[in-house]
């Protein structure tokens, strides 16, 4: 099964996420986009480690090149945080030049449909950057379009899209009603 | 008129293109020169934020587009407030104006990832 989880900043995505994660059997799998820069990234980083701590996850940390990671199980769950990250992530090469938007669009959806191969149940978190109404420069408004098309795309390949607010999921397709909330993460 | 709106690439034309919109009479307020049609003649409008940022929003503009049969209308509001005078101007009226929109409408669509979800009436198609 593949899930979408789309919302804000600290909407409680990866709460949700992981509650979903406990609902399949299989070795947990946490790959891990962001770089931890600056201070506020170094807390975030830590926010999510603690979320995760004695939940027996494997953290993989994915800096581009999705489709590289390799699984050992799978029958594993995957929860993949996040796919803005990773677009940014694919922006740039290692010597901060700007890399073909093409490659860097590709990257992340063969990525995805690579990473969906290797599991058995994938859950994904995005955000929508493009609601904001400013006018960018142009490789920021081109990464803005990218991960517009790319939350399209792979929403479509879901089998669940949930759109998150404050906490609550709304569930723009499919459906939650298997889901077992008294499940916990770290059973 | 249905209303359609989200961010950008939510997927907001493809959704009425997927409802059978007619390609052979849309205005895209961004892109004239390749539009199917005028503003005056259009059954779809695509882009009306653009309009609030050409300062082109009259009544009589107003009253056009409530004729159409479809709009698409850019989610803008959801950010950190503009630093300039002008951003926050056009973030406040294209906010208005969709609103004013909606508020006619029959229908009104939010596309999340490319979904859409009906927030008011019936879908496009």
């Amino acid at each position: 099964m593949m899930i979408l989880i789309t919302g804000g900043a600290a909407c409680g995505k990866s709460y949700l996420a992981e509650q979903l994660v406990a609902q399949f059997p299989g070795k947990r799998y946490y790959i891990a986009t962001m770089r931890p820069w600056g201070k506020d990234g170094e807390a975030k980083v830590a926010k999510h480690r603690a979320m995760r701590a004695g939940k027996h996850f494997e953290t993989i940390e994915c800096y581009g090149n999705l489709a590289g990671v390799e699984l050992d199980d799978p029958h594993s769950v995957v929860l993949l945080e996040c796919i803005t990250n990773l677009m940014a992530d694919e922006l740039y090469d290692d010597e901060g030049n700007e890399r073909p938007h093409d490659l860097v669009f590709s990257a992340v959806m063969e990525g995805v449909k690579t990473l969906s191969a290797r599991c058995e149940n994938l859950i994904m978190i995005t955000n929508d950057v493009g609601s904001d109404g400013m006018t960018y420069d142009p490789s920021t408004a081109a990464y803005v379009r990218m991960l517009g098309t790319a939350n399209c795309q792979v929403a479509a390949m879901s089998d669940v899209v949930i759109d998150m607010a404050c906490g609550s999921p709304l569930v723009v397709k499919g459906s939650l009603d298997w889901m077992d909330e008294t499940k916990e993460v770290c059973a | 008129m249905i209303l359609v709106t989200g961010g950008i690439a939510s997927g907001k034309k493809t959704y009425l293109e997927g409802c059978g919109m007619n390609k052979a009479a849309v205005y895209d307020v961004r892109e004239p020169e390749a539009s199917t049609a005028s503003l005056e003649d259009a059954a779809v409008v695509l882009h009306v934020e653009e309009l609030v940022r050409q300062k082109a929003i009259s009544d009589e503009v107003l009253q056009l587009l409530l004729a159409k049969e479809a709009l698409t209308s850019t989610e803008v509001g959801s950010g950190v407030i503009p630093l300039t005078w002008d951003d926050r101007q056009f973030r406040e009226r294209a906010g208005s104006l969709s609103s004013a929109l909606a508020k006619e409408a029959a229908g009104v669509v939010r596309m999340v990832c490319g979904i859409p979800v009906v927030l008011k009436g019936a879908k496009a198609n």
